[in-house]
């Protein structure tokens, strides 16, 4: 249905993308994930054309959508990270705009804005100007405004940065819904790992402009499956001790969280007794020992060596 | 497109603080500068010193044989009563008391005539040493007189000249029409047309009949210029929402509707040129009603103003399509802002806006003729005093093309995909 072929996109001779290759079938929900500045906003603006490719090839249904972008603009629904909506006008009067240019008329325009409406849980608000709403109302007038022409894919860049709970859960149930009821395919970029988790059936990890992993849940975590990941809890932590656990014999990767240490290490590798006698060593005192299943977190700091909020 | 334009206008309208500065300010500055200029325009202690060059080509010496044989000719009278009348007639002397009254006692102390011949008359006014020349033509007695006997309108008339119009040598125009009403009544020819005397030449060769000229107030001028200027900031207000668009993404979101960007900038032309005309025609209407600016003004004028207004409209439409196109080029935001305000405020200043046209010296005058509001300021003060339908043409079409040319300058530096990437 969308495919990406070796992709690249520069901006005055710094690529911000390079040869990223994806595809999505009809309705899949996919992820892409990555941290800031990774090039996961630069390749879905490629593939919603409002950017051209430096090189390389989008293609929609097998055409080339970078010499004819209004193949997949009729198909496409963005969401993208900023509000692209009119804060002085109403809800509604922001949908009826969009979905008239998207040359929606008469009563089918009005029981699209109330379709959209209602997916969003917007109905009752909609007379209300934009600017007078919260954070997360307004993004889902945001969603509400790429559903109009029933698209039949649906691109989403952080829809639920900076909302409220209650929000997120709203548009993530909202999302799963139009996936799997509507049948609309879905291209999810988050922050949020756990999003991605119960959104989409497979991810594609980016980091520096490139795609750096890609597949399902299992082949993502299959990465790791040589690893384990520990958490340990301690009393206090400081620089020398972090220094001589990086150092124990397993041990791959250190990451300092809140409370302790968060150790990724290899598969079967018993370290309570060498950090037991190590923080006795520095002082401290280990409140907590547990070894885990690694999640798609945990695979993305062994790919880039980073959290995704880093 | 009516979704572009509704959209726009909604924008506006919703934007208290862009409306408020559209229709309630130049209100508050109408009334300043018209206590500010005040005197420019309306000082009764103002001291005339007007400069008239005479130039006064009717030589005839037989003027009883020329004026008989005419009325023979032409008018059909019988030799023997042609006689007498021709001789009755010679008793009044149009040129002499033209040339009297334009020198008599009272006129002296405020108005100097030099007799001149027609070279130097027309160099003085080019050079501006006089303020106009008045040219009595050949035969000048003779028609006048024969005029007079038959009621027919003469074959010559007078011929006024100026380089620009001012305050002074439309005192001197009003002074020569007041002449020569007083010359038609001492023939007790009321049935004389109105267009029988007076006859104004433009240096460039153009020629323009007036009617009866009024005078027009500074309120009168600022109200005018001050609806111009703000039509002209409106321009750059609708135009700037483009930046705004841009920041929220909505812009995006419309290239990505698969509707021609081209809808996009006439969105924001159709929706220019419909605010201006609305807040221009406001604020001339407010500005009546709260401040008794246009007083006793008929259906007829109110008409003109509404049509040149349109006029400039368009051409504000067009300067908002220029800087449409020039918000989506330039990326840097406050850059474009500060771009648009500097083309603003040139015409503005240029165009007479904040001190009056009629103070400028000529070249300046020139310059503001070039700009669409100062153009629209000459056409609407020349309304305002002359009202003649006759003199909007040429400048609707001048504001017009205008307006077409900034369009075309707008369409060919719009992006082609409706932002570069």
């Amino acid at each position: 249905m969308l495919e990406t072929v070796n992709v690249s996109k520069s901006f005055k001779g710094t690529k911000a993308v390079q040869n990223v290759n994806l595809y999505l079938d009809k309705g899949e929900s996919v992820g892409l994930l990555g941290p800031n500045g990774a090039g996961k906003s630069t390749t879905i603006s490629m593939i919603a054309t409002l950017l051209k490719p430096t090189s390389g090839e989008i293609k929609w249904n097998g055409v080339n959508i970078v010499h004819k972008p209004g193949e997949i603009r009729k198909e496409l629904g963005i969401v993208p990270q900023e509000l692209a909506l009119y804060e002085q006008l109403s809800a509604y009067e922001n949908l009826k705009f969009f979905g008239s240019i998207y040359k929606l008329k008469g009563k089918e325009l009005e029981n699209r804005i109330q379709h959209a409406l209602e997916i969003v849980g917007l109905r009752d608000r909609q007379k209300g100007l934009v600017k007078t709403f919260s954070g997360g109302m307004k993004r889902r007038v945001n969603i509400a405004a790429a559903l109009l022409h029933k698209p039949q894919i649906l691109i989403l860049d952080e829809p639920t940065v900076g909302i409220d709970p209650q929000s997120r859960n709203h548009i993530l149930e909202m999302v799963r819904t139009l996936n799997e009821t509507e049948d609309t395919t879905i291209l999810y970029t988050s922050h949020y790992m756990e999003e991605v988790e119960q959104l989409c059936d497979r991810v594609y990890i980016m980091d520096h402009g490139e795609v750096i992993a890609a597949g399902d849940q299992s082949d993502l975590l299959s990465i790791l499956s040589s690893e384990d990941t520990i958490n340990v809890e301690l009393s206090m932590v400081s620089e020398p001790f972090v220094e001589q656990v990086n150092m124990l014999e397993g041990v791959r990767k250190v990451e300092v969280a809140n409370t302790g240490l968060k150790l990724i290490a290899k598969k079967g590798s018993n370290l309570i007794s060498e950090l037991v006698h190590l923080a006795d060593e520095h002082q401290i005192q280990l409140v907590h020992y547990q070894t885990e299943s690694p999640s798609l977190e945990d695979v993305f700091l062994h790919l880039t060596g980073r959290t995704l909020r880093d | 497109m009516g979704s572009f334009i509704k959209k726009d206008i909604l924008l506006f309208l919703r934007d208290r603080k862009e409306v408020v500065i559209a229709l309630l300010l130049p209100l508050v500055l109408i009334f300043i500068f018209n206590f500010a200029f005040a005197g420019l325009i309306d000082d009764d202690e103002i001291e005339l010193d007007l400069q008239l060059g005479l130039v006064n080509k009717d030589q005839s010496v037989a003027v009883k044989d020329e004026l008989t044989e005419k009325l023979i000719e032409d008018g059909d009278f019988q030799p023997e009563e042609a006689t007498v009348i021709a001789e009755q007639a010679l008793d009044f002397e149009p040129a002499e008391i033209i040339k009297n009254s334009l020198e008599n006692e009272g006129m002296d102390q405020w108005m100097t005539v030099h007799p001149l011949n027609e070279e130097q008359a027309k160099e003085q006014v080019t050079s501006e040493e006089i303020d106009a020349m008045l040219v009595i033509p050949e035969q000048f007695t003779v028609e006048s007189l024969y005029a007079g006997i038959t009621g027919k309108s003469p074959d010559v008339s007078l011929e006024y000249r100026l380089t620009e119009e001012t305050m002074s040598n439309g005192a001197i125009y009003t002074i020569i029409t007041g002449i020569i009403d007083h010359l038609n009544y001492q023939f007790v020819i009321g049935q004389v047309a109105d267009d029988n005397a007076v006859e104004l030449i433009e240096p460039k060769g153009g020629v323009e009949r007036l009617g009866a000229g009024e005078d027009f107030t500074i309120a009168q001028y600022y109200t005018i210029a001050m609806g111009i200027l703000f039509a002209l900031f409106l321009s750059m207000t609708v135009a700037s929402k483009t930046s705004e668009e841009i920041r929220l993404h909505a812009f995006d979101r419309i290239l990505i509707t698969n509707s021609h960007p081209i809808l996009f900038l006439m969105g924001k032309m159709v929706s220019t040129f419909l605010l201006a005309w609305l807040q221009m025609m406001l604020v001339f209407a407010l500005a009546n009603v709260l401040l008794d600016v246009f007083p006793d003004r008929s259906w007829a004028f109110w008409l003109g103003m509404m049509l040149v207004t349109a006029f400039f409209a368009l051409a504000v439409a067009g300067i908002a399509a220029f800087f449409t196109s020039i918000s989506l080029r330039i990326t840097n935001l406050e850059a474009a802002h500060g771009v648009l305000n500097l083309v603003i405020m040139v015409f503005a200043l240029l165009g007479g806006n904040f001190v009056p046209r009629f103070v400028f010296p000529g070249f300046l005058q020139k310059m503001s003729d070039w700009t669409p509001n100062g153009r629209t300021l000459s056409i609407l003060t020349d309304w305002l005093q002359y009202q003649q339908w006759s003199s909007l043409i040429i400048p609707s079409i001048i504001l017009t093309s205008f307006g077409i040319i900034m369009t075309l300058i707008g369409l060919v530096i719009y992006p082609k995909r409706g932002r570069e990437s």
